[in-house]
């Protein structure tokens, strides 16, 4: 039951971008009358999910499906595929119609790209014989909304089809979503992007909008002014490193996926044992509240999380005491307010006068409880989720994978860290985990124990990493110490509970990737261009305008930088490759620092960690 | 007093003015139009003349070869051609809707023209009954026809679009023995039938049929008198009696009928109920008959021209030389050798302000602008007396302004007009701008050099843009410019068209000068299409200078497609890379591929980055063994050899291959063949030895499955397979695996102790604790033992563990407290130890009681 989130407070109208794709969708399927069959690509059913209630596409008629090799069961004649247009679906598609016909089913088919035809699916389709059997259309979804201040493009393998297979058609996609966000927002005047694909994206979006210019008429003064192009390439060491905020810490271990962490039942207290359940992080809904919703008539999504919203950015050390503090202030008010009761029950009807007096004392303090009570289920659920967490912290294991980190990242003793990765190998630890640390080490002399330990058929992975340059086979001298050392990477005595740079999110290792954005913000490419060059792709910062014939927008902002006219300005950072969610938590931390005069919107091909980034460099084929 | 000259002009049909105003002098010389065949389209369109070859006519000085000319309505001539078709006589003529001129000769051939007298290709014909029979007449309506045979067999063409003939029902009587001849025929168009199907209304005998293509079936109309209906009906005849000539009204609705005894009926095709019923003079049927627009019908004898309306007597107008008709929606067109009349009923407004003796508000206010024209405080006293409805007689006046052909009284209309408005505190300010915007534009289309006389009426019916293509046809493509700029419409289709004829009539101008002329003005429209304009130039064989334009196309979705179809194959592979749209790469990549011989597309993919790797990814999935004969030809020996490894990998998937030994052989064979590959490159060490060892492994495996009788080794990695040995407790092969693959020492001690902690076999486990000194130290041990939850064996092994914070840390997995605590104690690394495990051991604590008292809660 992924939620649709809550968009409400967002520095830009995100809402209009999903409403724009609810209704396209809806529309898309009215289209086609009477009831039928949808089968959807799993994955595109989680981005779905985001935008529209399952609920609603019930109403429409729709059985619901997820796409698979397996034929599709069901009793409907008119079957519609909504797929991503990648090539390993239209021959499940193609099998499925080929199926139908050797079986003589009569049945319509209609095939929805997501989020545009294209080509090469289209000549799998004719090459099998079944393009003339279906109608083909497009569901323009280029982006997801995840959070007020977070979208995602929804391209979890742009990173490896960019660096390996070298199919850069992500790098289109994304332009072509952010061009979408300017035909609503206004041209973005100032990009500023650095590594190969960022400086793409750039140059495709100038295309755009010469090919199919924004007319400024229509939307007026741009609402977004920088747009920062970053590359996951650029900084690959982030990634890699275990995340130390409570959201990266639930995403690292129990995988957040589409707003939600599924666990075991019991994890949260519940007496059925080996169930597992979801459990919604950026939307506090419950039963009881949407029963609550439905009978107010009140719109469901308004609920926010508001314990999440103040924790999920912070270090987990410091969750953990929040949570502490706010549970201990509220178990005393909840005592207090029982002794109250008792004591009323226990005097005698004469003093009841002197009874009524304490309670009018009470009654503001007991409503204050009250509402603190409305947030109870939140509280419980994430006492029993940082509980949860703390089982996978306090292991011996998961504190020594922060110590080689931490020692790799510092760049000190490689010795130790290289018997430990062996050792890792050793004890056949999850292959994901091994290779973040391989490629935080970037060697490769361990390659065939990698491969005695997990089997032949992981080669492609170091084959494809190794394209990615993510491993290098050969010595090469790292620029890491100098970048180290230039950007304070390394920031000694971080207090994880008054954090004062955004070192806190790894405790004491500072982003690079966030430093990066901070440099682009405050002062441009131009101080820190050395330390550019030292890192891959190359990097560009220019002024657009799409005002061919009015002032220019220099004159229209002056040298304001947003605040003059108490309008916060707005900067869009893209991360071409993904971005994980501490880095989003400093991201927010660098917005909300006093004297800023900035809202950050952060768009990313896909949120992702370690672990599922290395996982979309291992092809499935073994 | 010019307000009294204007209606003398008027003429009266018992209580309605009309009035024939002048539109042009013809311009041509030496038109009879006696002697022509005539075709005159609708909406002030072009004049086809040419020579009636069913006429006797004396040739002055000419060529004997007849020729098609085609005028403006002002008599200016167009175009012209020699006409010299086979197929007998010309049968009938007229313009279609989009003003193609459509000629139909004898046997049935459809000659089709344009406005520029080029003949459209291909011919068409009505088939073959009409080829063999001949065609006899035929009747047009605006996008169809209607063809009759010598055979009495109806023939049409619904469609001018399509051209598609079909045959209609039979008619009795006339395909039959006695073989009658119709004496009329009409057409109602598909638009106002119930079917939607064109009806074709035939008068046989006294009979009228109404004929589809389903069946002909014969109508009666009532006769008006109720006294003579009685006794008339019994001779079961047509009440009417025989149809010498019948036409349609504009709407469908009504029929005007001449009768053989010298009436004009018309009824309505409906109700069958007659609304006019006269009696002409003479029973000779008129030559041409024409309703004017829905309230009179017009007869045209030789020089006389009758004007029938429902009620009192007709009006007459007699000319010295012949004329034809040219219906229009609000009027007729009278169209003689000298000039060109429009003859229309006298617009409500128009009347109001010039009748004789009209004091109607809006005459006041015209009168009021005269006097103040000549400083008369009389125009003040008009202005009192009208004050109540100024804003109507101004309204009349913008309207009476809008219905005039001549410039003077529009101008003096809208004078009046603005001069009340002036006055008028809630009238609509911007009706005299929209006024004088449209009699703009139609003054300009009036002017005798364009030739297009529209009244207001037809030009709200007929739409600017419907104008503006019918100018651009016409090719007066400035003039559209100018309007579409005028109205504000979009100038793409003006400038786009005129690109096109330009490139049509330049043949001879060479390419850069052409493309240079073209671009001038291609450029005044942002957005406009020049893969559009640059096709046009591929169809006229100007490929060259189609490469040239499409250069300037901004949209790289529109360029590629082009170029492929130019065949720059090359430029639109840069093109679509550039563009970063990878659809369109693979737009390209597949046309080529389908085009050329694989290994000239090889040798073309294999430098373009994007190209290849697109290809690659392409073929990776749905075109294996294609992707390997590319990776040969271009020397890719390893990615062939990755290509096999993984096929091996897919047979090893295939649940029919992966059981039974003999169908591992292939597998192996696969591998090691992919082995080779690598080894005939110089950096794929790694790769060699990896499948060698691959290949290995599947063979001792397959042993292993064919000694213990169980297929559960294949496919798993090498320390799977010791791990399984051990766990079946054969350590004969367990060893011989290790050595086989020079298993490290450390790797060994961490795979035994793990698998027999699995096993529980705790007695081998301490044997082999002792057999040498473990080169991992004892952990291997104590975490195989904790993670197996046995405290009592890992206690064995904890006190051997050298380094104290390992050791204190195994204490405290086990919940040894104290002793954690003392070895973290005895550890020398500052009390760190120490304080995280308080830390752990408090925290967990916390969190235990913090959930005590919402447990009920929640």
């Amino acid at each position: 039951m992924a939620q649709i989130p809550n968009l409400e407070n967002a520095p830009l109208n995100l809402k209009s971008i999903r409403e724009k794709s609810q209704r396209e969708l809806v529309n898309l399927l009215k289209d086609i009358r009477g009831t039928k069959c949808l089968v959807i690509d799993p994955k595109l059913s989680g981005s779905v999910s985001l935008i529209i209630q399952t609920s609603t596409l019930k109403e429409l008629g729709l059985e619901l499906r997820h796409l698979s090799e397996e034929p599709v069961q069901t009793e409907c004649t008119k079957v519609v595929y909504l797929v991503r247009s990648q090539l390993s679906f239209m021959k499940h598609i193609a099998s499925h119609i080929q199926n139908d016909i050797s079986k003589a089913i009569q049945r319509d088919y209609y095939v929805y790209f997501v989020p545009r035809r294209s080509v090469a699916c289209e000549k799998i389709l004719e090459q099998e014989k079944v393009h003339n059997l279906v109608t083909v259309k497009e569901f323009p979804l280029y982006m997801v909304p995840l959070d007020e201040d977070v979208i995602s493009f929804e391209l979890e393998l742009s990173e490896k089809d960019c660096l390996v297979d070298g199919d850069v058609s992500s790098l289109w996609h994304v332009a072509k979503a952010i061009h979408e966000l300017e035909f609503s927002f206004g041209v973005i005047p100032k990009v500023r992007a650095k590594g190969k694909g960022s400086v793409r994206v750039a140059d495709i979006l100038n295309r755009m909008q010469v090919e199919e210019p924004v007319n400024t008429n229509d939307v007026g003064r741009p609402e977004v002014d920088t747009l920062i192009l970053l590359d996951r390439e650029v900084d690959m060491v982030t990634p890699m490193c275990t995340q130390l905020t409570y959201e990266g810490l639930l995403n690292e271990f129990l995988h957040i996926s589409n707003g939600a962490v599924e666990v075991d039942s019991s994890v949260m207290g519940s007496q059925q044992e080996g169930k597992k359940m979801k459990v919604p992080l950026n939307s506090s809904i419950f039963d009881a509240w949407n029963r609550n919703c439905d009978f107010l008539g009140l719109d469901k999504h308004t609920v926010v999380d508001k314990l999440f919203k103040e924790t999920r950015d912070l270090n987990f050390e410091v969750v953990v005491q929040v949570l502490r503090q706010k549970a201990t202030t509220m178990k005393e008010d909840y005592t207090e307010i029982n002794s109250v009761r008792l004591f009323c029950r226990s005097l005698p009807l004469g003093s009841l006068v002197f009874a009524v007096e304490v309670m009018t004392q009470t009654v503001s303090e007991l409503k204050d409880f009250v509402k603190k009570l409305n947030s109870l289920p939140e509280m419980t659920r994430h006492i029993h989720l940082a509980q949860h967490l703390t089982t996978f912290t306090s292991k011996q294991s998961f504190l020594s994978q922060l110590d080689m980190e931490q020692t790799l990242v510092e760049a000190e003793s490689y010795d130790i860290c290289f018997e430990y990765i062996e050792e890792l190998i050793h004890k056949q630890e999850p292959l994901t985990k091994v290779l973040r640390l391989l490629v935080l080490f970037s060697i490769t002399n361990s390659g065939t124990e990698l491969l005695h330990s997990y089997g032949f058929e992981h080669v492609n992975v170091l084959n494809n990493l190794e394209k990615a340059g993510l491993l290098k086979k050969q010595e090469f001298k790292s620029n890491w110490q100098t970048v180290k050392r230039t950007l304070k990477l390394i920031v000694e005595d971080t207090d994880t509970s008054r954090p004062v740079d955004i070192a806190y999110v790894y405790s004491g290792y500072a982003p690079l990737s966030i430093r990066l954005v901070q440099q682009a913000i405050h002062s441009g490419w131009r101080p820190i261009e050395d330390i550019l060059k030292l890192l891959p792709g190359p990097h560009l910062e220019t002024k657009r305008s799409g005002f061919p014939s009015s002032p220019s927008v220099d004159s229209l902002h002056g040298a304001s930088n947003g605040v003059a006219d108490g309008r916060r300005s707005v900067v869009l950072v893209v991360f071409i490759g993904g971005v994980t969610f501490a880095e989003i938590s400093a991201l927010r931390f660098l917005a909300s620092k006093e004297g800023v005069a900035y809202d950050l919107i952060i768009a990313t091909t896909k949120i992702i960690n370690g672990a599922t980034l290395i996982e979309t460099f291992m092809d499935k084929q073994g | 007093m010019a307000n009294v000259s204007v209606a003398a002009e008027w003429q009266l049909l018992y209580n309605r003015y009309y009035r024939k105003p002048e539109i042009y002098q013809m311009r041509w010389k030496h038109v009879d139009l006696s002697r022509n065949k005539v075709a005159c389209a609708s909406f002030g369109g072009p004049i086809a003349v040419i020579r009636d070859d069913s006429k006797i006519v004396q040739l002055y000085a000419e060529s004997a070869l007849r020729k098609l000319r085609i005028f403006n309505s002002a008599g200016v001539l167009l175009s012209e051609t020699v006409w010299k078709h086979p197929g007998g006589r010309l049968i009938g003529m007229s313009w279609s809707d989009d003003q193609t001129l459509i000629s139909i000769v004898q046997d049935g051939t459809i000659y089709r023209y344009n406005i520029h007298a080029e003949l459209i290709q291909p011919n068409v014909t009505m088939g073959k009954e009409c080829f063999e029979q001949n065609v006899v007449e035929c009747v047009f309506w605006g996008n169809g026809v209607v063809c009759l045979t010598e055979g009495g067999q109806l023939f049409c063409i619904s469609d001018f679009k399509t051209m598609k003939p079909y045959k209609l029902a039979d008619v009795p009587g006339l395909t039959d023995d006695d073989m009658l001849q119709p004496t009329c025929l009409a057409v109602r168009e598909p638009q106002y039938t119930m079917s939607g199907n064109v009806e074709v209304l035939v008068a046989v005998g006294d009979e009228i049929y109404v004929v589809d293509e389903d069946e002909a079936q014969s109508i009666r109309f009532d006769e008006p008198s109720v006294e003579d209906s009685e006794m008339q009906n019994d001779d079961n005849g047509n009440l009417i009696g025989p149809v010498q000539k019948m036409i349609v009204s504009p709407n469908g609705k009504f029929l005007t009928l001449f009768t053989h005894d010298g009436r004009v009926v018309v009824v309505g095709m409906e109700s069958k109920q007659i609304a006019i019923d006269y009696s002409c003079e003479s029973a000779l049927p008129p030559q041409q008959m024409a309703w004017c627009g829905m309230d009179s019908v017009l007869l045209y004898w030789d020089e006389d021209l009758m004007m029938v309306g429902p009620l009192g007597d007709p009006v007459h107008y007699f000319y010295d030389e012949p004329v034809i008709l040219i219906p229009e929606c609000d009027g007729v067109r009278i169209l003689s050798n000298t000039s060109l009349e429009f003859l229309q009923r006298v617009p409500d407004s128009t009347e109001s302000i010039f009748k004789i003796g009209s004091t109607s508000p809006a005459a006041l206010l015209y009168d009021a602008l005269d006097h103040f024209d000549r400083r008369s405080a009389k125009a003040d006293e008009n202005l009192r007396l009208i004050r109540s409805s100024l804003s109507e007689a101004v309204e009349s006046c913008i309207d009476a302004a809008g219905h005039e052909f001549d410039v003077n009284r529009q101008r003096a209309l809208l004078r009046a007009a603005s001069y009340g408005q002036a006055f008028s505190s809630n009238f609509q300010r911007d009706r005299v701008q929209e006024t004088c915007r449209t009699l703009r534009v139609l003054n300009a289309v009036r002017d005798p050099d364009i030739g297009i006389p529209l009244s207001i009426q037809q030009y709200k019916l007929l739409t600017p843009v419907v104008l503006i293509s019918r100018l651009i046809n016409a090719h007066s493509h400035f003039l559209a410019l100018r309007i579409s700029e005028y109205l504000g419409m979009n100038k793409e289709v003006v400038i786009m068209h005129w690109a096109c004829a330009k490139i049509t009539a330049s043949a001879s101008t060479p390419d850069a000068h052409l493309l240079e002329i073209l671009l001038d003005k291609l450029q005044l429209c942002r957005g406009i299409s020049y893969a559009a304009v640059a096709t046009h130039a591929d169809n006229c064989g100007r490929r060259k200078l189609a490469a040239m334009l499409v250069e300037h196309e901004p949209r790289s979705t529109k360029q590629v497609p082009l170029l492929l179809s130019i065949g720059e194959e090359d430029t639109a592979l840069v093109k679509a890379t550039e563009s970063g749209d990878t659809d369109l790469v693979y737009l390209v990549i597949f046309h080529i591929w389908q085009k050329r011989p694989p290994l000239e597309f090889f040798a073309m993919i294999q430098g373009r980055v994007l190209a290849r790797d697109l290809f690659v990814a392409y073929a990776r999935c749905h075109k294996q063994e294609f992707l390997k004969d590319f990776f040969l030809s271009t020397g890719q020996i390893h990615e062939v050899a990755f290509l096999l490894w993984k096929e091996s990998w897919d047979m090893g998937k295939n649940p029919m291959a992966s059981k039974g030994s003999p169908l591992h052989g292939p597998r192996i064979k696969l591998i090691e063949k992919a082995s080779n590959l690598f080894s005939q490159t110089k950096e794929h060490t790694f790769e060699v030895k990896a499948a060698e060892e691959h290949a290995k492994l599947l063979r001792i495996q397959h042993e292993l499955e064919a000694s213990t009788k169980q297929a559960i080794f294949v496919d798993s990695s090498i320390n799977d397979t010791i791990r399984t040995c051990i766990v079946l407790r054969n350590n004969r092969a367990a060893a011989k695996v290790k050595s086989e693959f020079k298993v490290s020492d450390k790797r060994w001690y961490w795979l035994k102790t793990f698998a027999l902690a699995t096993i529980k076999d705790w007695e081998a486990l301490e044997k082999f604790s002792k057999e040498k000194r473990p080169p991992t130290g004892f952990r291997p041990f104590v975490e195989a033992c904790i993670d197996a939850d046995e405290k009592a064996e890992a206690l064995k092994y904890i006190p051997k563990l050298s380094d104290l914070v390992e050791r204190g840390e195994a204490y405290a997995r086990i919940g040894m407290a104290k002793e954690a605590a003392d070895a973290a104690a005895q550890a020398n690394d500052g009390g760190e130890l120490l304080e995280r495990f308080r830390k752990t051991f408090s925290q967990n604590a916390i969190f235990d009681t913090l959930k005590m008292p919402f447990q009920g809660v929640s």
